[in-house]
């Protein structure tokens, strides 16, 4: 008996290594960008709220525990996918992390910025817009349309929800056919974020459970369009989902 | 001219004419110099005698002055005599034999071949040649695509030469009596010359033609009454053809005199039949288009054959049948990918495979386990069945690569599909698996068929997955490996290697199976050597594992100079994997793919050891065969770089294999020697152009018969004469001519001091 004991014991112990070891190093981590001046981080539990909702929802492996970054930070190139949030305007960026930005977004990295101040025209709109500029000065932020893979990358989405509606679009930069930023204006994480206790942090603005789920829909369709980017759109899996789109469009 | 004779001491009977030559190529400048400076000094001469009171002797000093001048300028000129002996000069007929194959032909209903009945014209006015060559220069020339000149013997006349093509004749005569008086060409043919089409003439035979001066008088050897004969005519087929892609390739058949009947054209590779066709021949038809379409099933240079039924009444056999070769690629690299989660090792893999435009990919992620709650239903879901019946029963081995990346297949694979992928690599597929937690024990693939392909063998540890950071160390004795040469300069390599980011994550309780080929270790003080990346082989296939799901960081850590390097690793893996000739270590060539009849063929070949350095002094054993038997046999040793060259004459046409076993390794390579009988493919007479060429040239066309008489023709002989020798004589490089200027100049001298001038 004892020995049975032992050996179960010994077993949780290793099995338990393993799951140790796998959901350190091969967890998806999303950091958030820190930057000057604003308020970066309005929605602290966002993030960790919506990798638990991948966590449950998905296959990928999360590591929730929040994680905060400079773009001068030298472990940004660990991490390809980061989020950059804020509902106040913000201090341009230095030149050098703009130029690390650039660097970063050449190189296969994705940035998700979300404005959650839930107002049209806000500070936060201006400053990344001047942001983006001087980024891509000949790249314009355009309109992501909606056969893009990002609405079809799990879910099948053919409207952008948010805590506010302020845009029916996001908008995006593109470089050589991969899109490296999106940019949205209905303040996603917003509609992630609940607390630890499992309660909604904020309401939906002129919407109900339907909008939030869509939005929680779409936060996991950009991560999963970052890790597989144009895979759904491989010839294997176009006509069952046109097939679903049809009817699912359809009234 | 008799004077003359005496003078220089010639006898007159050699010579029959003279001539005095001046100076050759200056003479105008010579002629403009003394113009501009003689008159002046003339001038200036007499105008220095006005103190001469005496008119008689001033003329007489200005003439002395001017023989002076006088003999100088004949100096300058040069002056040659000439005397020369010209001979009458024979014009040229020129005799022109056809000697290519299609001249063998035999013609109805004597079986006389053609090439006879020129011979036979020929020996019938034997004597009117010979009375031509009293008048004139008889020069006769083998021609074909050629012409050769040949002393009048028709010992050596055979039918021989591939091809006819009359342009080139006729341009090679214009050259060869260029600047000669050609009074007419007798031409022996039978027309057939394959670049003219039925019943028309090419306007570049018109062009030459309308270069020779004289007559062009044909007679025609041979005719198509009752030619009987069934033929591929044309077979028009690619070079090159894609596995699994559909090849096609039509041909032309020719019927001639064979009546109404049904015949078959089978199209086979080996002793496969891969197509036929019935063909409806027709009396009043004598062409019929036939398409045929087939799929290469097998990569590499295959030899097909078309061949039609071949009847005893027929004149030429040779024409029912041809083989062709078509060298069949892999169009696309076929790769399957499945990745158990998406993750950032499987997103970048997939970024460097869809964009390789060698690549044809097919990638599966699986997007949500069975435990995962999606919260929407299926409809407004975009994921679709995995088809695992489909990849791995029926187009298993379309792929030439299937990659599991982090996959575990229960529960999306059916156990006794991993029999099925063991079975792909023992008919020469390939397997790479990439690690993760999900790969090799994590993926249950523990004592399965998937761990019997793999170059390793599993052994169950605590700790099958370890999150440690490590920069993987290449093995030195594989440092020269196609999968590790980032850069071909191995000393740059090693630096590339040395400057990789590091990774994170590697798989334990590998080890690396007897024959398995470790090129990357991951080394540590507690957990050992744990190897990394290890290649191997099961049966006629390939695989390969890498322990690690953290290589997307050579990618994106290494800020741009890695993206490069992290394509060309996985280019290299999968080049080697596929056996991409660069990458194997048995590498056997031949100079050319094909050869025509007596040229030599060179075949090489270069051996790596097992470590890819070169093998040297190793005996291998060399045998080249035809299709029916071995040609040659021969063991041959390496040199000190690992290779040797073989060369051999082949002593017939048709299609051979170059074999090479060393060092257990075997390779074959394959190449054709094409023997020239294009002209059996259409030897119909062309009557048409022979009697266009005759009519244009102002010359006769006659059908020969073995006895015609060519007394009648007639040539004209106008009077041509041409230098056979001549002697010259210098009339000025001699000591009389210098010393009448010298004289002269003294005497002019030796007056003017006595008139009291200075």
């Amino acid at each position: 008996m004892r020995k049975q004991l032992f050996i179960i014991i010994i077993s949780i112990f290793l099995l338990g290594l393993v799951n140790i070891a796998g959901a350190d190093y091969s967890g998806l981590t999303i950091p958030r960008i820190m930057y000057k001046g604003g308020y970066d981080s309005p929605r602290p539990e966002a993030l960790r709220s919506l990798l638990a909702q991948i966590a449950r929802r998905t296959s990928i492996e999360v590591n929730r525990e929040p994680t905060e970054l400079k773009l001068s930070d030298p472990n940004l190139f660990k991490h390809p996918f980061i989020y950059l949030g804020g509902d106040k305007a913000f201090e341009p960026f230095e030149e050098g992390d703009l130029k690390i930005l650039r660097k970063y977004l050449h190189s296969g990295g994705f940035l998700f910025i979300d404005d959650n101040s839930a107002v049209a025209d806000s500070a936060f709109d201006r400053s990344v817009r001047r942001m983006i500029a001087r980024i891509f000065p000949q790249t314009p932020l355009r309109k992501i349309p909606r056969d893009h893979s990002v609405f079809r990358s799990f879910y099948l989405l053919n409207t952008v929800s948010g805590r506010a509606i302020i845009k029916s679009y996001m908008e995006g930069i593109s470089l050589r056919g991969r899109t490296v930023l999106m940019y949205s204006l209905n303040d996603q994480a917003g509609a992630w974020s609940r607390n630890k206790l499992g309660d909604w942090n904020y309401d939906v603005i002129a919407g109900g459970y339907r909008q939030r789920q869509l939005s929680i829909r779409l936060g996991i369709n950009i991560i999963l369009y970052a890790l597989t980017l144009d895979y759904k759109k491989d010839m294997v899996h176009l006509p069952i989902i046109l097939e679903r789109l049809r009817r699912y469009q359809s009234p | 001219m008799i004077e003359l004779a005496k003078i220089f001491r010639i006898d007159l009977s050699e010579f029959d004419q003279w001539q005095i030559n001046w100076a050759q190529g200056d003479q105008w400048s010579i002629l403009i110099s003394v113009a501009l400076i003689v008159p002046p000094a003339l001038w200036f001469f007499w105008t220095s005698l006005r103190r001469v009171g005496s008119t008689s002797k001033k003329l007489f000093l200005f003439f002395l002055r001017i023989f002076s001048f006088a003999f100088l300028f004949m100096i300058l000129m040069r002056p040659e005599l000439e005397f020369r002996k010209s001979n009458a000069l024979k014009s040229h007929i020129a005799v022109l034999l056809d000697n290519s194959k299609s001249l063998s032909v035999k013609t109805f209903p004597e079986k006389t071949s053609r090439i006879d009945l020129v011979k036979k014209t020929l020996k019938f006015n034997e004597e009117y040649f010979q009375k031509l060559r009293n008048d004139f220069q008889v020069d006769t020339y083998f021609v074909s695509d050629e012409i050769k000149k040949t002393n009048y013997s028709i010992k050596n006349y055979q039918a021989h030469r591939s091809y006819t093509d009359f342009s080139r004749v006729l341009d090679a005569l214009d050259k060869e009596y260029e600047n000669k008086s050609l009074q007419g060409v007798f031409l022996f043919s039978d027309g057939a010359d394959l670049t003219q089409e039925p019943g028309k003439i090419s306007p570049s035979i018109l062009k030459r033609l309308s270069r020779i001066s004289g007559p062009v008088h044909t007679f025609q050897a041979g005719s198509n009454m009752q030619f009987k004969d069934l033929a591929l005519e044309a077979v028009s087929n690619p070079d090159f053809g894609f596995i699994q892609q559909p090849v096609s390739l039509s041909t032309t058949v020719y019927s001639s005199a064979l009546g109404n009947r049904n015949v078959t054209l089978v199209l086979k590779e080996g002793d496969r039949i891969l197509g036929s066709k019935i063909i409806k021949i027709r009396e009043n038809k004598k062409r019929y288009k036939v398409n045929f379409e087939f799929t290469p099933r097998k990569i590499g240079k295959r030899i097909y054959t078309l061949s039609l039924p071949r009847f005893a009444e027929e004149f030429i056999l040779t024409n029912n049948q041809k083989e062709f070769e078509i060298d069949v690629a892999r169009d696309r690299i076929r790769i399957l990918q499945l990745n158990g989660r998406p993750s950032w090792d499987s997103r970048y893999l997939r970024e460097v495979l869809a964009n390789n435009p060698r690549i044809d990919l097919l990638s599966f992620f699986i997007l949500r386990s069975l435990g995962d709650d999606v919260e929407a239903p299926v409809s407004e879901l975009s994921l679709i069945p995995f088809p695992s019946n489909l990849l791995f029963d029926d187009y298993l081995s379309s792929f030439d690569l299937v990659i599991f990346q982090n996959f575990k297949y229960d529960p999306f694979i059916d156990k006794k599909y991993l029999i099925n992928i063991r079975n792909y690599v023992k008919n020469g597929g390939s397997f790479l698996m990439i690690g993760g937690e999900l790969s090799f024990q994590g993926g249950s693939y523990s004592r399965t068929p998937i761990e019997e392909i793999l170059p390793v063998t599993f052994q169950e540890t605590a700790e099958i997955f370890a999150d440690k950071e490590f920069s993987p160390k290449i093995n030195q004795d594989f440092s020269n490996h196609p999968v590790l040469r980032l850069e071909k300069d191995l000393n740059l390599n090693q630096n590339v290697w040395n400057s990789l980011p590091p990774l994170q994550g590697v798989n334990l309780g590998l080890t690396a199976s007897k024959n398995a080929h470790v090129l990357a270790k991951f080394e540590d003080e507690i957990a050992g050597s744990i190897p990394i990346l290890v290649a191997g082989g099961f049966g006629k296939g390939q695989t390969v594992l890498v322990a690690t799901d953290s290589v997307w960081n050579w990618n994106f850590r290494n800020e741009g100079i890695g993206a490069r390097y992290y394509q060309r690793f996985w280019n290299n893996i999968i080049d080697w994997m596929i056996a991409e000739p660069q990458t194997q270590r048995l590498q056997l060539e031949s100079d050319k793919d094909q050869y025509r009849e007596e040229e030599p063929v060179l075949i090489k070949f270069k051996l790596y050891k097992k470590n890819y350095q070169p093998a040297a002094n190793t005996l291998g054993k060399l045998i080249i065969s035809s299709r029916f038997d071995e040609i040659i046999k021969k063991d041959l040793k390496t040199d000190d770089q690992g290779e040797q060259v073989f060369s051999f004459l082949p002593k017939q046409a048709g299609f051979f294999t170059a074999s090479i076993e060393i060092d257990n390794l075997k390779e074959k390579v394959m190449f054709s020697v094409l023997k020239d009988d294009a002209e059996f493919q259409k030897p119909l007479v062309n009557e048409f152009v022979l009697k266009k060429m005759a009519e244009i040239s102002g010359g006769q066309y006659q059908v020969l018969d073995g006895s015609n008489d060519l007394s009648s023709f007639r040539f004209n002989k106008p009077e041509i004469k041409v230098n056979s020798y001549n002697r010259s004589f210098s009339l000025w490089d001699n000591w009389w001519a210098y010393g009448s200027v010298v004289g002269f100049l003294f005497l002019d001298w030796w007056l003017r001091r006595k008139v009291g001038l200075s």
